[in-house]
């Protein structure tokens, strides 16, 4: 974690912060600026927590207090990624002091650009946790038996897989990644929620699935017991929107707050979809 | 999910996306980029002097009637194919280099911006120089209207006047050099894409490689551009018909009315039997190349 760091010399007595709201899904989005008094040590989201507790924007008028998501607040559950500045980030571990050094003038807060917005800073992560369900990101161990100890796994191996099993679904690299385009579909008249949903897997299931999926595609087909339905996560990149739907911008390794070593996972994603075409076009 | 895969709603591009974007990908290495390593060290070998270039131009026309086969199999084909792919990848990403300046997205960008500018350069160069299309009545208007220009057996001085225009020399810099970076870059990428370098060290170590590789085909095809501008177009005649006649006359190479600057003073003009019969031969015209 990020130790604290010495407070400013000067520090203001108040803080200038521009937040993009929304009131709903659909919305028309709109600037509000906030100022909130300057305490040490505080980050994005007691700066949020001071807006909610004042109730009022910068010209007095009283308004609905910011709606944003946290969990942990302490960077491991990926809840209150936003915009910060114009690069996305978690506001927990975002400090307000260090902002201040960047940028003394304001604070910029966006909700994330690839996902609908519900509300403010919240958006709805359902595609991103829909590309995990695409490339089966998962241990398969069901069975009416018990299978017993899993093989062991060498010390090399856990630590290659380790860095990746540090990802928390944040959706750093989906933000970062000009190849992620954001995906938001309205209710037709007269659907039922049950089409409409239908509708929208299938929208998500042919655009770009993500860095975040193909790193956990790649911890799983590593992992001795995940191997066992490696194929079947393989199939999944070679469809619509899989690894090869990716332009090496590079961004989402940039931007990981884990430092998970995503471009890795996809050039080893490249080379195992390259096998596995290969094989499929001589053996089936 | 298996709902949505395979329904009839998808279109051809999403069903293949993954065999189509790399097929674009092993197109812009073999044959794309194959290709222009060899033409443009051939086209800088015109700064050693016309004998060398000319001697190149021969040994590829040698070819003869298969080299349209070559030119649309392993050139033109390929590179449509590369180009319209291109442009639909490009209009699936959205640059955002504005909030996130590293070096690698700004790569990204370039490589599409180069994609575009060498489209649309190569588009311009084929039709500039070689017409695209070996039909006759179709490189008669071309040359009419200051394209097609390009004549095999008088390769140097027919380039060096082609090339004698401010703008038409602009023009093959930004291209060449388009292309260049978009071959140097798309080669670290496509090794990327096919799981060839894989850890974050072997990349770096790749793309010192690919830039290296670029800046020697930018001196490279600098020099053919500066070849190709700095050619005396008289005297590299002299040269070309001193050549045609012997090269002629030991069997080397047929005689032809369309790969030679017209009139001939060499062999004499299109009114000659060969070449009369070479026009039956290649394309459905009787008064061609007069």
């Amino acid at each position: 974690m990020i130790a604290p760091i010495p407070t400013k010399k000067n520090p203001p007595s108040e803080i200038r912060v521009r937040v993009l709201r929304q009131n709903g899904p659909g919305e028309e989005p709109y600037w509000e600026l906030f100022d909130v008094g300057y305490e040490r040590e505080m980050n994005v989201i007691s700066v949020l927590q001071k807006i909610a507790a004042k109730g009022k924007n910068v010209d007095g008028k009283k308004v609905a207090p910011v709606a944003w998501d946290c969990g942990c607040l302490e960077e491991v559950c990926g809840s209150c990624t936003m915009v910060i500045n114009g690069q996305v980030r978690q506001s927990c571990s975002a400090l307000v002091d260090r902002l201040l050094a960047d940028e003394p003038d304001e604070i910029v807060l966006e909700p994330m650009s690839k996902f609908p917005v519900i509300r403010d800073l919240m958006v709805d992560r359902q595609r991103l946790f829909r590309a995990l369900q695409r490339v089966k990101a998962w241990v398969p161990v069901d069975s009416y038996y018990n299978l017993g100890p899993g093989e062991r796994q060498s010390t090399k191996e856990q630590e290659r897989a380790y860095p990746l099993s540090q990802c928390m679904s944040c959706g750093c690299c989906l933000e970062a990644c000009p190849q992620y385009n954001k995906i938001e579909l309205t209710r037709n008249e007269g659907e039922t929620d049950e089409q409409f949903e239908a509708r929208k897997l299938a929208a998500f299931d042919e655009a770009f699935v993500g860095a975040h999926a193909i790193s956990q595609a790649m911890l799983f087909n590593h992992n001795p017991t995940g191997k066992a339905i490696a194929g079947e996560r393989l199939d999944a990149l070679m469809g619509p929107g899989g690894v090869s739907a990716c332009g090496n911008a590079q961004n989402c390794v940039a931007v990981c707050p884990k430092e998970i070593p995503l471009t890795t996972s996809i050039a080893r994603a490249g080379r195992a979809t390259t096998f596995a075409a290969i094989k499929k076009w001589f053996e089936t | 999910m298996t709902s949505a895969t395979g329904s009839p709603s998808e279109s051809f591009f999403t069903r293949h996306e993954f065999a189509i974007r790399r097929l674009h990908s092993l197109t812009g290495i073999v044959p794309l980029g194959a290709y222009m390593v060899v033409h443009l060290a051939t086209n800088a070998s015109l700064l050693n002097g016309t004998e060398t270039f000319q001697s190149l131009v021969y040994l590829i026309h040698s070819a003869g009637a298969a080299l349209p086969l070559v030119e649309w199999g392993l050139i033109f084909t390929p590179l449509l194919f590369h180009a319209i792919i291109g442009v639909w990848i490009a209009r699936t990403g959205h640059s955002n280099t504005g909030n996130y300046k590293y070096p690698s997205n700004r790569r990204y960008k370039w490589q599409r911006i180069t994609g575009l500018i060498a489209f649309v350069y190569l588009m311009m160069h084929v039709w500039h120089l070689h017409g695209w299309v070996h039909f006759s009545p179709w490189i008669k208007l071309g040359d009419q209207l200051g394209f097609a220009q390009f004549r095999a057996y008088n390769a140097a001085s027919t380039l060096a006047v082609a090339m004698n225009s401010l703008f038409w020399q602009a023009f093959y810099l930004v291209g060449v050099w388009a292309c260049i970076f978009h071959l140097a870059n798309g080669l670290w990428t496509a090794g990327i894409t096919w799981g060839l370098w894989i850890s974050a060290a072997a990349q770096r170590r790749a793309l010192r490689v690919c830039t290296a590789f670029g800046v020697v085909l930018l001196v490279v095809g600098t020099s053919a551009w500066w070849g190709a501008i700095s050619t005396d177009p008289e005297a590299a005649k002299a040269i070309e018909d001193r050549m045609y006649k012997a090269n002629v006359e030991a069997g080397l190479v047929p005689r032809s009315v369309k790969k030679r600057t017209q009139p001939d003073p060499v062999l004499g003009d299109s009114s000659g039997d060969d070449a009369a019969s070479e026009l039956i031969s290649t394309g459905p015209l009787s008064d061609a190349g007069q």
